[in-house]
């Protein structure tokens, strides 16, 4: 069965067309990448796929269950996908520590010290144990966003989004996310999509690749294939203008 | 028997009738601070949430609220409501009044912090799992009301120094009281309008240190 399913799903802003007709079935344990120009609607089919945005038309399975369907709880859903956002969005009223802990404890009533004890084994994995009592703000942009790719393995999801990962950090930063990123995607049952323009990275970790243009999919390839053998003429185009030796 | 001694207005009856004024005017901003800082959170969530119809309608009628002037509240509570079958005795007809008009204020103040939240700490929290609830409760709030403490206690401090404004209705608060002190002797005016301000002055000067207290703790 297919983790993420998008059956001929249409999103509108008001009157502008978001999301032409996408059809897309992403597997249990599957990387892919999701690149293409600014404004083709990235942004908006990664956030559809957690309920961020409605769609108005077609249906969207995550893990089975139907997100166009008002009987589906929405907060199920988003309790099994986690997101990682470019600016971060940790709470910045809680301490590193407290941003990985607050959900597992309010949503998934984890006893405190199991809790304590996994986000504890996460800081350490993303490389933060000696940053668990600072604030956000006494982070640096790619610690911020380790700190964030923690609190969403707290929950113990099934799939993670990320959308442009490392787009907000300095160039000296993006290497320590996208490793702890290389690390997820080693997880054979962790399902991940993610938007980034980082193309060493999908090529390195990628089953598959889309290419989004105009809110439309017009490309889906293996990543060998995607890059080698680039089949539309829109996609030949942004190859040629991102680096990606 | 006229004396230009600046204490002579402080008879000990005197003392005793303006301290009972005094009583007046804490009881009454006490209670009203509690109760229009309780209505105008509600108030100020539900026109931040933008719930259909229901949210345009509080909003209507608390910008209407927050544009009369306080004394016509009080007049229309105090004399109007009775008319309609509604009686309160005169402290509790200033509570009413009060609470209802710096309810409206507080909400706006509320409304404009919950906006200056980023939208990313709600995005965040709801892609984690959290329901709308829980993250207004444990990450939009906390932070919303540590930048409000600041225009919430200059409002609570008008809130303090309003309750005079219910003299208009002959509550019997502290600055009416002095009122009927130096209308025994002339030479009582000066002394005793000083020692009103300096009550005022203390009573808020103690709200704004409690405001700096809440500062540093949430900081
Ligand atoms: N909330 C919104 N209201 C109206 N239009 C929107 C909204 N969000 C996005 N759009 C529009 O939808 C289109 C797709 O936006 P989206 O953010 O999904 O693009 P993207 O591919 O993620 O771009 P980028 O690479 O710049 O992040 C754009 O034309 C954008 O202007
Ligand atoms: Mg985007």
């Amino acid at each position: 069965m297919s983790m993420i399913e998008f059956n001929n799903v249409e999103k509108y802003y008001g009157k502008f067309h978001a999301l032409k007709n996408i059809n897309l079935k992403i597997d249990k344990g599957e990387t892919v990448v999701l690149i293409g120009p600014s404004g083709s609607g990235k942004s908006t089919l990664i956030r559809t796929i957690n309920g961020l945005e409605e769609i108005q038309e077609g249906n969207l399975l995550v893990n089975g269950f139907d997100l166009h369907d008002p009987k589906t709880d929405i907060n199920r859903i988003r309790k099994n996908v986690g997101m990682v956002f470019q600016h971060f969005n940790l709470y910045n009223n809680k301490s590193t520590l407290e941003n990985v802990m607050l959900a597992p404890r309010l949503v998934l009533k984890r006893s405190e010290e199991e809790n304590k004890a996994t986000a504890m084994a996460l800081l350490d994995k993303v490389g933060l144990a000696d940053k668990a009592a600072n604030m956000p703000s006494e982070l640096s942009g790619g610690q911020k966003q380790r700190a964030a790719i923690a609190r969403s393995l707290a929950m113990k999801p099934k799939a993670l989004l990320f959308d442009e990962p490392t787009s907000a950090l300095d160039p000296e930063m993006v290497g320590d996310v996208l490793d702890v990123m290389r690390d997820i995607a080693k997880d054979s049952s962790m399902t991940m999509l993610v938007v980034t323009h980082e193309m060493s990275f999908a090529k390195a970790v990628a089953d598959r690749v889309i290419f989004m243009a105009d809110g439309e999919i017009l490309e889906d390839s293996t990543t060998e294939e995607f890059f080698n053998n680039p089949k539309e003429p829109r996609a030949q185009q942004f190859l040629s203008q991102v680096d990606h030796k | 028997m006229v004396t230009l001694g600046i204490f002579d207005a402080f008879t000990p009856q005197n003392v005793q009738y303006l301290l009972g004024g005094l009583g007046v005017t804490v009881g009454v901003s006490v209670i009203s601070v509690i109760l229009s800082f309780i209505a105008g959170s509600i108030i100020g969530i539900v026109q931040f949430e933008r719930i259909p119809y229901f949210s345009t309608f509080v909003g209507t009628i608390n910008n209407i609220i927050r544009n009369l002037p306080l004394l016509l509240i009080i007049f229309f509570v105090y004399f109007a409501l009775p008319k309609l079958g509604i009686h309160l005795p005169i402290f509790w007809a200033t509570v009413v009044a009060m609470s209802t008009f710096e309810s409206s204020m507080l909400a706006e103040i509320v409304r404009g912090g919950l906006e200056s939240i980023d939208k990313g700490q709600f995005e965040g929290a709801r892609a984690n799992g959290l329901t709308n609830i829980q993250t207004m409760v444990y990450i939009v709030l906390p932070q919303a009301y540590k930048k409000m403490i600041p225009p919430i206690i200059s409002q609570l401090i008008s809130l303090v120094k309003d309750t005079s404004l219910a003299m208009g209705i002959v509550l019997s608060e502290m600055t009416y009281r002095g009122q009927i002190v130096y209308a025994q002797n002339s030479t009582y005016i000066i002394p005793v309008l000083i020692a009103i301000t300096l009550v005022y002055f203390l009573l808020n000067y103690g709200l704004s240190l409690i405001a700096k207290w809440f500062d540093r703790r949430l900081a």
